[in-house]
């Protein structure tokens, strides 16, 4: 016990005696701990928060009909196979013909709050439509019928039963939407127009079905085929296809870019891990002196070796445990500007970190240690 | 007698100063090599995400309305087309060298012995073309869809086999019972033609009831020759800022200098403009979905690689602060023994900083050259190609080296200068 109590006397004090000296070291092996636990956090949390990124691509999965009758409730019990903080958004569409001044045009009957989410590259010049009465106007059909948003817009249908009539018009359906905004978005919805679910029911008299339900889905390509066999097994009134082209593009490029932030890490990682093991090295080295006094006076090897190891690992320690800290407030700093959102903690990380910066300062003092027990007290103290 | 001195320093203390360089060599090969990676890492997502396909679609002017929204089929819609023998001027337009891949399509519309009715799209597969430029390239579907997977067979080569050759789609394949090698009887609007399946391909999308064949047999089935329906292509962009939303609408509102730094910038909008104006009757437009992701997600890249690149340039430059401090606070007695033979302070500081930069250049030059190296080899595991070297890190690594070593020393050798020689040369600081 009193000799237990001696050698961490012996340690603190020589911390303590030797401060701006040891602050230095403490400082460097801070900064590698830092990039250990700050890059490694990164590195983790770099394909949930870029995988956010890519919803920006669109759905990934669509649920279409397997039983002859697609309704909301068959495509709710799809979705809720995926987990509620995997789902980015779901959006059911429903395709009929309709005609604006006369001219056929299709229209799509959604949810615009998921088709908002689902779609987030559609531009929309005015406003996206917040209640039913209102709807979207590809940027085509704007054109070509000289529309623009605030307007009034007269939509007719012919119900099929009216449709063998002699003179279909009689008996059209017709709903007067305000026109709150203009569709961009380079690809075919420039062709359509957009209206509630509810307006598109009430213009046709149907109700109950949709064509085709859109799913933005965050996860990785396993997952994503997980939920497509779970859907296919648990739910059997739809059918759940990936949309090729963005899963298989997103995974090639998801998987470039976290081997990119892996390599740098660890290039970044070895250097900065050398860098410690050199200042470590340098931190003994002047004290060969103080080591051939020791062994003057009769200390052994052993008692100088730990004693000096015991001194670097408690730096490392405590080197460590600043490492942590500010390599986590680095990581969120990163998260915040870079995704705008808080990185998720590795717990994991705080052992590693720790140990991996006590195991580095300890193996790169431990031999330049060694090499200075090996020199005669005489000649050191002597100064050659 | 100066350099007698730091000669003397180098030879006799090589050793300390070997290990001042290496550090300087690690911290310098650091910010050389992310640097490096971090100036390159855009144009390398950006060809990842290439994978995407197309980012600009181009079209006939007019050609939406009269098709999609008036159902006009057949020949009524004359004049709703695009001239082949424009599609190489293309590759003309000022920002030719970031349009990676493009391919022409036609549709038209055939039947089948059994009477069913399928879309062919003509298209090029691997076209190759010798541009004025004297470069070459190879262009088409064969790598704009990259996405589809190959179920039989090979991807149709043009260069190789003759034009009537087909891809088949793999539910149309299924409903048919076709297999790579069959032969396929396909009557168009113009002409019917035995054709040679080379190859089915699953696209998980609308493709898969479709046929399709070279850019020519299309032509030829549906009797439209010279004439192409659209245009995809897939062009490296910066991403849009307010200037080139503003242009994208109207490029006559902006002044003359705005014009120019939007028409000389890669934005989509601007390659779109460039586009039109050597395609007679065309409109060309972004495909929202694939530009505006690829813009968020290659700023994003940038920015994450910018601040880790900036930790680690703090994480070098301390390292070699410390180290450099260290080692000249080492020498205290040796400029403690120069103090009491009457050296002056500009004297020790001059030859404390000439030793040390002596030192910092040779372990600056070999650690950049580690750095590229370090760089090359995340270009060559990540991305599978070599990252460009940009001349600017050059500078910015040796302004770094200088920094990073005077901040390291100049404390030290103030405090050297502090020392009173007899309390040095006694031994008791």
């Amino acid at each position: 016990m009193k000799k237990r109590q001696m050698y961490m006397r012996m340690i603190t004090a020589s911390l303590m005696r030797r401060r701006s000296r040891m602050l230095v070291a403490l400082l460097s092996i801070a900064i590698g701990a830092t990039v250990l636990s700050g890059l490694i956090t990164i590195y983790y949390d770099v394909p949930r928060q870029m995988g956010a990124q890519f919803r920006n691509y669109g759905a990934n999965m669509i649920l279409t009909d397997a039983d002859g009758s697609f309704t909301l409730s068959d495509m709710q019990q799809g979705t809720a196979v995926i987990p509620a903080d995997a789902l980015v958004g779901a959006a059911p569409y429903r395709y009929e013909n309709v005609r604006i001044h006369e001219q056929p045009i299709v229209a799509a009957g959604t949810d615009m709050a998921g088709a908002r989410a689902t779609s987030p590259f559609w531009r929309v010049e005015g406003e996206w439509c917040s209640a039913d009465g209102q709807i979207l106007v590809g940027a085509n059909v704007a054109e070509s019928f000289r529309l623009k948003a605030g307007e009034m817009l007269t939509v007719s249908y012919t119900p099929e039963t009216a449709q063998t009539q002699e003179d279909e018009t009689v008996l059209d359906n017709t709903i007067d939407l305000e026109i709150t905004g203009v569709l961009d978005t380079g690809g075919p919805e420039e062709d359509y127009v957009y209206m509630s679910l509810a307006d598109l029911e009430t213009l046709t008299g149907e109700s109950g079905t949709i064509d085709v339900a859109e799913l933005s889905v965050s996860a990785n390509a396993d997952e994503l085929s997980s939920y497509v066999d779970r859907i296919n097994a648990s739910v059997p009134a739809v059918k759940a296809h990936l949309v090729k082209r963005v899963t298989a593009s997103e995974t090639t490029v998801l998987s470039k870019l976290q081997a990119l932030v892996l390599l740098v890490t660890i290039v970044v990682l070895a250097l900065t891990m050398i860098c410690v093991a050199t200042t470590m090295t340098a931190v003994v080295t002047e004290r060969r002196k103080e080591i051939g006094l020791r062994k003057a006076i009769g200390a052994s090897d052993r008692s100088i070796i730990g004693e000096f190891l015991g001194e670097s690992m408690m730096l490392g320690g405590i080197g460590g445990v600043l490492g942590v800290v500010l390599g986590y407030v680095f990581a969120q700093q990163v998260s915040i500007n870079v995704f705008s959102s808080s990185i998720r903690f590795q717990w994991l990380l705080v052992p590693i970190t720790i140990l991996v910066s006590i195991l580095v300062t300890g193996l790169s003092s431990l031999l330049p240690i060694r090499s200075a027990t090996e020199v005669d007290p005489a000649l050191v103290l002597k100064g050659e | 007698m100066f350099l007698r001195m730091i000669r003397g320093t180098l030879l006799r203390q090589w050793k300390k100063m070997l290990m001042i360089a290496f550090t300087i060599a690690l911290g310098a090969s650091l910010a050389a090599a992310m640097l490096s990676v971090m100036l390159d890492v855009g144009d390398k997502v950006n060809q990842e995400l290439k994978t995407y396909g197309a980012n600009i679609t181009v079209v006939p002017k007019s050609s939406s309305v009269l098709n999609d929204l008036y159902d006009v089929e057949g020949e009524e819609s004359a004049g709703a087309y695009l001239r082949e023998d424009e599609l190489g001027k293309i590759k003309t337009i000022f920002w030719a060298f970031n349009i990676v891949d493009y391919a022409p399509f036609l549709n038209t519309q055939a039947n089948l012995d059994d009477g069913s009715e399928i879309q062919v799209t003509g298209s090029w597969f691997n076209h190759h073309m010798e541009l004025p430029t004297g470069e070459t390239l190879d262009a088409g579907i064969a790598s704009m869809r990259s996405w589809w997977e190959l179920k039989e067979g090979l991807w149709l080569d043009e260069q190789t086999t003759d034009e009537n050759s087909a891809m088949v789609g793999a539910e149309l394949a299924e409903a048919q019972g076709l297999h790579a090698g069959d032969t396929i009887h396909v009557t168009g609007t113009a002409a019917d033609l035995l054709l040679h399946v080379s190859g089915i391909y699953d696209a998980g999308g609308d493709e898969d009831n479709q046929l399709y064949v070279p850019l020519n047999t299309a032509q030829a089935l549906g009797g439209l020759d010279g004439k192409v329906d659209s245009i995809e292509v897939s062009a490296l962009t910066t991403p849009d800022n307010e200037l080139a939303e503003r242009a994208a609408k109207n490029p006559a509102s902006l002044t003359v200098a705005q014009y120019e730094i939007w028409y000389c910038t890669a934005y989509a909008s601007s390659i779109c403009y460039q586009i039109q104006e050597v395609i007679t009757d065309s409109v060309a437009s972004p495909v929202r979905q694939v530009a505006d992701s690829e813009g968020a997600i290659l700023e994003k890249t940038q920015l994450l690689m910018v601040l880790i690149t900036i930790l680690s340039l703090i994480g070098a430059a301390l390292g070699i602060c410390n180290l450099v401090t260290a080692s000249v606070m080492e020498r205290s007695s040796e400029i403690g023994l120069m103090k009491a033979i009457g050296a002056q302070n500009g004297a020790i500081s001059g030859l404390v900083l000439t030793e040390i930069f002596i030192t910092a250049i040779f372990g600056g030059v070999i650690g950049f050259l580690a750095g590229f190296g370090f760089a090359q080899i995340i270009g060559h595991t990540v991305f599978g190609s070599a990252i460009t070297m940009k001349p600017m890190v050059i500078p910015i690594v040796a302004v770094l080296v200088v920094l990073v070593t005077l901040i390291g020393s100049i404390p030290a050798i103030r405090m050297l200068l502090r020392l009173r020689p007899a309390e040095v040369l006694h031994g008791g600081h």
